[in-house]
């Protein structure tokens, strides 16, 4: 067996995880809210400068960033959905709002931290280049730890979904929010409860990019490139799905890069985003439901 | 008469005032940039109303107008610059290849089982990515080390490049107007609102959605392309970077929305509003508010002017236009504005401001059926 291509497999499975963190709320608010809220990729970004910023003025760990990143992504989501709610905006109008509210914060961050490349400091940040060998393959500790909260984020979910009474409100407005309504679901504190979680699972994935990769304004652009083939691929609303998505696209990704260079990997990823499109528009790993 | 033959003429008379727009600036010994705001509005005219002709006409959200931009850029950077074609013979063929790749995009996307307006937002808004990576990829397009334009020769009939520029991009934008004029009035452009509408009742009735969606969205991607061919020269010195942002997409979609997604002389409304509101708080040293202020402006927008603003204006264009000249006027007479485009800057703000003020209150519930009411009556039938 050729080492490079199972270390690529293996890091590509592991930045799967990453990716899925990523994905996941945006799956959530257009699947169950039907709201394409692209202010999540802000977050993951403003999540991953927060983390930036209290690491290097205040010598933090990165992953202590996290008592302030998810209590901030919470009341984000919160106060978005609020306002989503007040407009009545349908799912259409959200993504040109979203968009409005994503091109704001991209400047409100170049503003603040320039356009030029930020990394945390070796000194303060141990999980960059903290790495184990599993026979000839490394792991990385960093991805390894958001494969983890991915891994968390997907069982933690399915049990909400599955075993409380929120989870079960929740499905009910999946189903049809009127009926649910009818039958006295306070629909609205659900929207926004379930729109602050999401918000809070992009603001954690903002904190997994900034322990091992540098950080630029214009690198959300990128995360497009990645996130809409996981969401698609996994099916709108369903973690679990991203899950596997994000480890589908990430090893797809990573063997490309090793294969035919750094830069095919997103002529990659879009393939299977028209892939996905093309023969399982419901996502891979939901069932045919009722739409 | 019919209006069809009145706005034809209108266009005829309109585009030879125009054209002797660079003489007359030369000859008054006006200073030159009011050539290049006009041919750079041109620029986001043609932009912003060739993709109405897909969003506008058919409703399918397409972020997609950089990609288009970007094809026609690299097709006459590469053929005129690195292979040395004589630039008006580039020129077309950048608009030709723009056109194939929309249709390329179109026949998978309109194409699958599952259509959704919010699918196909999202696969134009990757489009733009795939062709930046793969133009960074590959050295005989870009291989990361950017085309340089400057010194491409042109045909001396065209003038300085200023004025080359000006001609050139006039004639595009001046093509893409008449293109959305004429559909806009055609049996095809009815089609195609009927696709908007509710395009299971559109296909039921007989309009040939597919090919109508593939129409609409291969004009939009050969216009787009050939006004990004002749832009390629002012760019200068191309770079991946300068090309596919998202820049061109996002002012688009800004300018359409503002002027109004229902008639073919919207987004061109637009386009000149934002382009002047651009151009001046540029000048004014505040780049960087720009973006937060457009952002701002889309969301305001969005949500509470959704018919856009030429439909508006169009309902009370007494007192708007009353309100215009009497600003040039007053900033004229008082000398307020350091120039004529600062003048220009601030007469139209107010008007816009006339567009917005609600003079009816109107239920929530209502808004929009009422819009679409609007909307429809101001349209004879072709």
């Amino acid at each position: 067996m050729n080492d490079v291509l199972n270390q690529a497999i293996v890091s590509g499975i592991l930045i799967g995880g990453l990716y899925a963190v990523m994905s996941v709320g945006i799956s959530l608010t257009w699947g169950v809210l039907k709201i394409i809220n692209l202010a999540h990729f802000s977050f993951i970004l403003l999540g991953a400068y927060v983390t930036y910023q209290l690491s290097t003025t205040l010598g933090w760990d990165p992953l202590i960033a996290l008592v302030i990143v998810i209590p901030g992504g919470f009341l984000a989501g919160v106060i978005m959905q609020v306002f989503f709610e007040l407009a009545k905006v349908d799912e259409f109008q959200s993504l040109i709002i979203s968009f409005g509210i994503f091109i704001i914060f991209q400047s409100v961050t170049r503003t603040i931290w320039t356009a030029d490349f930020r990394r945390i400091d070796g000194d303060t940040n141990p999980y960059e280049s903290m790495s184990f060998f599993v026979g000839d393959i490394a792991v990385q500790v960093a991805t390894l730890i958001a494969f983890g909260v991915a891994v968390a984020i997907a069982i933690g979910m399915t049990v909400l979904l599955t075993r409380t009474y929120f989870g079960k409100a929740v499905r009910a407005i999946v189903e049809d929010p009127e009926i649910a309504r009818a039958y006295g679901i306070d629909v609205r504190r659900v929207a926004v409860l379930l729109s602050g979680l999401a918000t809070a699972f992009s603001a954690v994935a903002g904190v997994f990019i900034a322990t091992f990769q540098s950080l630029s304004p214009n690198m959300s652009f990128g995360w497009f490139g990645i996130v809409f083939p996981v969401v698609i691929l996994g099916g709108l609303g369903s973690t679990v799905g991203a899950l596997g998505a994000g480890v589908i696209v990430g090893v797809a990704a990573g063997v490309a890069t090793t294969e035919w260079g750094p830069l095919s990997a997103s002529l990659v990823t879009f393939l299977i985003l028209i892939a996905a499109l093309l023969f399982r528009p419901q996502g891979l790993f939901t069932r045919q439901s009722s739409t | 008469m019919t209006s069809r033959t009145k706005s034809l003429i209108g266009f005829g008379v309109v585009a030879v005032v125009l054209n002797l727009v660079p003489t007359v600036v030369e000859s008054l010994d006006a200073p030159s940039f009011y050539v290049t705001f006009m041919f750079t509005a041109f620029f986001w005219i043609s932009q912003s109303v060739s993709w109405n002709i897909l969003t506008g006409y058919t409703g399918y959200f397409s972020f997609g107008q950089g990609a288009w931009f970007g094809i026609g850029v690299y097709t006459t950077g590469i053929l005129a610059a690195k292979h040395g074609w004589p630039f008006l013979l580039a020129l077309p063929v950048a608009g030709v290849l723009a056109g194939l790749g929309g249709l390329l995009l179109g026949m998978i996307v309109f194409r699958l089982r599952k259509q959704s307006g919010e699918i196909f937002a999202l696969t134009t808004l990757a489009v733009a990515f795939v062709l930046a990576s793969v133009a960074r990829l590959y050295s005989f397009i870009d291989g990361g080390r950017g085309i340089f334009m400057t010194g491409t020769p042109l045909p001396a009939f065209l003038g300085d490049f200023r004025t080359a520029m000006f001609r050139m991009t006039f004639v595009v934008a001046f093509l893409t107007l008449l293109t959305a004029f004429l559909l806009y009035e055609s049996r095809i452009g009815w089609g195609m609102f009927a696709i908007r509408d509710d395009e299971p009742v559109a296909h039921g009735l007989g309009v040939p959605v597919f090919r109508y969606k593939m129409l609409a969205l291969g004009t939009n991607a050969f216009f787009g392309g050939l006004m990004g061919g002749v832009w390629s020269l002012q760019i200068g010195f191309v770079t991946v970077e300068d090309v596919f942002n998202i820049r061109v997409p996002l002012f688009v979609i800004l300018m359409s929305v503002l002027g109004g997604l229902r008639h073919w002389m919207g987004p061109a409304f637009g386009a000149v509003i934002i382009y002047a509101l651009t151009d001046r708080l540029n000048s004014a040293g505040l780049e960087d508010l720009n973006q937060v202020i457009i952002g701002g402006l889309l969301i305001i927008l969005v949500l509470a002017v959704r018919e856009g603003i030429y439909l508006r204006l169009r309902a009370r264009w007494k007192p708007a236009l009353a309100v215009f000249v009497l600003a040039i006027g007053v900033w004229t007479v008082f000398d307020l504005g350091s120039s004529l485009i600062w003048d220009f800057f601030y007469a139209s703000l107010l008007t816009v401001a006339v567009a917005l003020v609600p003079l009816k209150r109107q239920p929530d519930t209502a808004a929009s059926p009422a819009s679409e009411a609007m909307a429809a009556s101001d349209r004879s039938p072709p």
